[in-house]
C-alpha cells in the first residue's frame, strides 16, 4: 500500500476532473483541499468528549479500508451516485473468509437489520422470543413492537448466559437470542458449552431458531473460543450474526451479515435482504470488502490493543474494590455501587460519556466501552473524581 | 482536463485493493443488472465501454460539497450515527428546518425504499390493501404481496399518466395509495391542482386510506403546473410525501431518503424505522447536499437539455416517448423491451428492465450525460434498424409477479 499521500491526492483530483463537467474542474482547488485535509484529520485529536458509551473501535476502520474507500470513491467521484452491485462482491469476500458459500450469507444495514429480520421471521404471537435480562435490546424491542411475546431469562450469578434456564425457556419458543459475548455484561460462554446448548435446543425444541450474535467475536481472549458458523451452515435452526461495527471499526458505515443454512438465509434475504439498491450504502460495501480481505493481523492487533486497555481499566476498578465481570469484549460491566445515571451524568459533565441504563442492574452497574489507552487514562482520572466525590458525600 | 479514464485507472491502481475494485466495475454492473432485471441476461461484452442508463441515477454523482463532506467525515466511520457530528438527529432537524416543520414531521430512511416498505407494512392489511398504478415503481406492491395483502393495480391512461379518476374509484376501503409523481417508469407528472383534487376526493370517498405521494424525481420536473405536495401533506391527515437523495442529488449509493407529513401520520413509520439506518457518511453528505441548491439547479438544467436531445433523437427514429418530467424516458420502441435491452447491451448500452404490462412495446431509458446519450442514440439507431421480431400477441398482459424483485429505480 505504498501510495503516497501526494500521489493519492493527485489521483483523486484527476479522477474527479476527468469524468466530470467543466464546472467541476473549476472546483478542483476545493477538492484538493478536502483530500489534503484527510490525513491530518485522521491524526487530529478528536474534539469533544471521550465516547465510552457505544462499544465502538476508537481507532476506526484502519488504513487499508480507508484506502479502498478512497479508491472506490475516487473513480470519477461517481461512486456514491450509483446504486451498487457490490453486495454480491462483499458476500463472496465474506464467504471466502468464513469458508462458506455465498448462499450461506445475507447482508444487513448493520447487524441491526439481521436481528430484526430474524425476529420478524421466527417469532410470532404464539412463538415467543427468548432473551436474557439484560442483553442487547434490538430483538426484544422489535418483538414487542410486533406484539410478539418476549420470554425473559435471568443471567447466572457471574452475569453469564444461564444455559439451563435458557434451554428450558427455549422450549416452544420461536427464537432464542444468544448474544455471546453478552452485551452489556461482557461475559462469554465457551465454545464447547455453546455447541452443547445449540444441540440440546435443536433436539428438545426442533422448531426453535437460535440466533447466535457474535458481534464481539474478535475481542474474545478466552482459550475455549470458536465461531459457531460451521453449525449454522448445517443447522437450519441456527443463525450467526456478525457485524463490521465492532473490531472492524465501521459502526458509522452500517454493515453486518448473517451466516446460516441456505434455506434460512433465503428466507431472510427474501423478507428483508440488504442490497446495494436497498439499505446498504456503496461506501460501506467497499469498506466491507477491504476489511474482510485483510489478513488476520488486523483483528489480532485490535484484540491485543483492546486487551491491554481492558486489563488496565479492569485492574483500576478492582484495585478500588469495584468488581467488573469477566470482560471478553471491548467493554466492561462493573459494579460501581451507585446508580448508573448519577455516575453517567457526573462523568458527562467532565467530558466522558458512558453507557445507558441496563435494568435490572441500573442501580449498581455501569457499562464502559474501552477507548484508546490514552482515553482510558484520562477517563479513569475523571472516574476517580466522580466516584470519590460521591462516596465522600455519602459518608 | 485531458486525462483519460484509463490514465486515472493507471494512477489509482497502485494499491492492490483499489485496483481490484476498479477492475471489478464491469462485473459489478453486470451482476447488478442481471440480478435485478427479471432474468434478462443483459451483458456488455468485455472491452466495450458501458453506458449505464438503466437506473435513473444522476450520471454526474453528487456535488462537490457532498464529496468534500464525505471525505472530511470519513475519520468518523468508526462512530455510530448517533455519536457522529453531525448526528442523525441533526439531519432530521435540518430537513425539518428546510420545510419549517418539527423533527417529528420527518422520518429518515435508508433511501426512500425503506420508507415505502414500512408504509406498506404500517398501512395495509389483509382487509385493506394497496392501490397503485401499472406500471409504477414496483417496491410497494412487491412488499404487499410478500405480506399477502391485496394489491390493486390501476393501468395508466392513454398518454401514460397515472389515471387519477380510476385510482380514486379503486381507493375505497384500501389501506394505502401509492402515487408516484412523476411516475416511474412512465416519466409523466400531474400538476398541483390535480394532486390536491385527488387527495380531497380520496379523503371523501375513503377517509381512512393513507395517501403516499412519492416525489423521488421532484427536482427534475419542469412543468410549471407541478408543485410539491409537501405543504398539502403537512395540512392534511393521512397524506405524506417521500423524497430521496438518490436522484437529482446524485447520492443513490449513499442510501438516504425521508418521509414528511403530519406527526400523527409519521408515527407508525418512525416506529418501524430501522435504528441507525443512515450511515455517518450519508448524514454528512445529505446535510451538505441540502446546502448546495445550485448543484440541483444545474443538474435540472443539464437534464432538461439532455432529455430534449434524447426525446428528439428517438423521435427521429420513429419512437415516441411519453411527456417526460423526469431524468428518464418511457419510449415506444415497437418491440419487446427485453429484445431491445439485450441488443443495446451488446453495444455497451444498459437500458431499463421490463415494466409490465407495457414490456412488449416500451422501454425505460435513463438520461445520462449528453456525451453518453449521443453514443446511446447511435446504438439505438443501429438496434432499431434491425428487423423486428414477429408480431406480438396484442392482448394486454396482467402485471407480472416477476417484477417483485426489481428494485432499481
Amino acid at each position: 500500500m505504498a501510495l503516497t499521500r501526494r500521489r493519492f491526492v493527485r489521483a483523486a483530483g484527476i479522477g474527479a476532473a476527468g469524468a466530470l463537467t467543466s464546472s467541476w474542474i473549476g472546483a478542483r482547488g476545493r477538492e484538493h483541499s478536502a483530500w489534503s485535509a484527510f490525513e491530518p484529520t485522521l491524526q487530529a485529536v478528536e474534539p469533544g468528549p471521550i465516547v465510552l458509551a457505544s462499544n465502538e473501535n476508537p481507532l476506526g476502520p484502519g488504513r487499508t479500508v480507508m484506502s479502498a474507500v478512497q479508491a472506490a470513491f475516487g473513480e470519477g467521484g461517481r461512486r456514491p451516485g450509483r446504486y451498487s452491485g457490490s453486495s454480491r462482491e462483499l458476500i463472496e469476500a465474506i464467504a471466502a473468509k468464513q469458508k462458506v458459500k455465498p448462499e450461506n450469507i445475507v447482508l444487513g444495514c448493520g447487524s441491526t437489520q439481521i436481528l430484526r429480520s430474524a425476529t420478524h421471521l421466527f417469532t410470532a404471537k404464539d412463538k415467543p422470543l427468548v432473551g436474557t435480562i439484560p442483553t442487547y435490546e434490538e430483538c426484544a424491542g422489535y418483538a414487542e413492537m410486533m406484539g410478539h411475546l418476549v420470554r425473559p431469562v435471568a443471567l447466572d450469578s457471574e452475569f453469564k448466559l444461564d444455559l439451563n434456564r435458557l434451554a428450558d425457556a427455549a422450549n416452544g419458543a420461536g427464537l432464542v437470542f444468544y448474544c455471546n459475548p453478552n452485551n452489556p455484561t461482557a461475559t462469554y460462554v465457551g465454545a464447547r458449552a455453546t455447541r452443547e446448548f445449540l444441540a440440546k435446543v435443536t433436539r428438545e425444541s426442533p422448531e426453535t431458531t437460535i440466533l447466535v450474535d457474535e458481534a464481539y467475536y474478535d475481542y474474545v481472549t478466552d482459550p475455549d473460543h470458536d465461531t459457531h458458523i460451521p453449525i449454522a451452515v448445517d443447522n437450519p435452526r441456527v443463525i450467526v450474526a456478525r457485524t463490521f461495527s465492532k473490531a472492524y471499526g465501521m459502526a458509522g458505515l452500517r454493515m453486518g451479515y448473517a451466516v446460516g443454512h441456505p434455506d434460512t438465509i433465503k428466507k431472510m434475504a427474501e423478507w428483508d435482504g440488504g442490497s446495494g439498491t436497498g439499505s446498504l450504502n456503496v461506501l460501506a460495501l467497499h469498506a466491507g470488502i477491504a476489511a474482510i480481505q485483510q489478513d488476520g493481523s488486523f483483528t489480532a492487533s485490535e484484540r491485543a490493543r483492546n486487551k491491554e486497555v481492558r486489563d488496565f481499566t479492569m485492574k483500576w476498578f478492582a484495585d478500588r474494590g469495584m468488581k467488573p465481570t469477566d470482560a471478553q469484549a471491548n467493554f466492561m460491566f462493573v459494579n460501581i455501587g451507585r446508580p448508573a445515571k448519577a455516575f453517567r451524568d457526573a462523568c458527562r459533565a467532565k467530558g466522558v460519556l458512558v453507557a445507558r441504563d441496563f435494568p435490572p442492574f441500573e442501580k449498581t452497574h455501569c457499562r464502559l466501552s474501552f477507548g484508546t489507552m490514552d482515553e482510558m487514562k484520562r477517563a479513569v482520572a475523571v472516574f476517580e473524581q466522580v466516584l470519590a466525590r460521591k462516596s465522600t458525600a455519602a459518608a | 482536463m485531458p486525462v483519460s479514464r484509463r490514465g486515472f485507472l493507471h494512477l489509482a491502481s497502485s494499491p492492490p485493493a483499489s485496483a481490484r475494485f476498479l477492475a471489478a466495475r464491469g462485473l459489478e454492473a453486470h451482476l447488478a443488472e442481471t440480478q435485478r432485471s427479471g432474468g434478462a441476461r443483459a451483458l456488455v461484452p468485455p472491452g466495450i465501454d458501458e453506458i449505464r442508463i438503466s437506473s435513473n441515477e444522476n450520471p454526474l454523482g453528487p456535488g462537490q460539497a457532498v464529496l468534500d463532506a464525505i471525505v472530511t467525515k470519513f475519520p468518523e466511520a468508526g462512530r455510530y450515527p448517533f455519536n457522529s457530528t453531525p448526528s442523525e438527529t441533526a439531519l432530521a432537524a435540518a430537513i425539518a428546518a428546510k420545510y419549517k416543520v418539527k423533527p417529528e414531521n420527518i422520518v429518515l430512511g435508508a433511501g426512500s425504499q425503506e420508507l415505502l416498505k414500512n408504509a406498506v407494512r404500517a398501512f395495509t392489511s389483509p382487509q385493506h390493501g394497496l392501490v397503485t398504478a401499472a406500471p409504477s415503481f414496483e417496491n410497494c406492491p412487491g412488499i404487499a404481496r410478500k405480506l399477502g395483502h391485496p394489491v390493486t393495480e390501476v393501468p395508466v391512461d392513454a398518454v401514460l399518466r397515472l389515471d387519477l379518476e380510476a385510482m380514486i374509484a379503486a381507493s375505497k376501503g384500501s389501506g394505502l395509495i401509492f402515487l408516484n409523481n412523476p411516475n416511474n417508469p412512465t416519466a409523466t407528472v400531474h400538476g398541483a391542482k390535480a394532486v390536491a383534487d385527488f387527495v380531497s376526493r380520496v379523503r371523501k370517498l375513503s377517509p381512512d386510506t393513507m395517501i403516499l405521494i412519492d416525489e423521488a424525481y421532484h427536482d427534475y420536473v419542469t412543468d410549471a403546473a407541478y408543485q410539491t405536495a409537501i405543504p398539502l401533506a403537512l395540512d392534511t391527515p393521512n397524506v405524506f410525501v417521500t423524497r430521496t437523495f438518490s436522484k437529482a442529488y446524485g447520492m443513490a449509493g449513499m442510501r438516504v431518503g425521508y418521509a414528511i407529513g403530519r406527526s400523527e401520520t409519521m408515527k407508525p413509520l418512525g416506529t418501524l424505522k430501522m435504528p441507525y439506518n443512515v450511515s455517518v457518511l450519508g448524514i454528512a453528505a445529505a446535510m451538505a447536499a441540502m446546502g448546495d441548491t445550485k448543484h440541483i439547479e444545474a443538474e435540472r438544467a443539464r437534464n432538461t437539455d439532455v432529455r430534449a436531445f434524447t426525446v428528439k433523437a428517438l423521435n427521429d427514429l420513429g419512437c415516441k416517448s411519453s411527456e417526460s418530467q423526469s431524468n428518464f424516458l418511457f419510449t415506444d420502441v415497437r418491440r419487446p423491451a427485453k429484445e431491445f435491452r439485450e441488443a443495446c447491451a451488446k453495444q455497451g448500452v444498459m437500458v431499463g428492465r421490463d415494466f409490465p404490462p407495457l414490456e412488449k412495446t416500451h422501454v425505460r431509458i435513463s438520461i445520462g450525460t449528453l456525451d453518453e446519450m449521443r453514443k446511446a442514440a447511435a446504438v439505438f439507431r443501429s438496434v432499431l434498424k434491425t428487423e423486428m421480431s414477429p408480431p406480438l400477441d396484442e392482448t394486454p398482459k396482467k402485471p407480472g409477479r416477476q417484477q417483485e424483485e426489481a428494485a432499481w429505480r
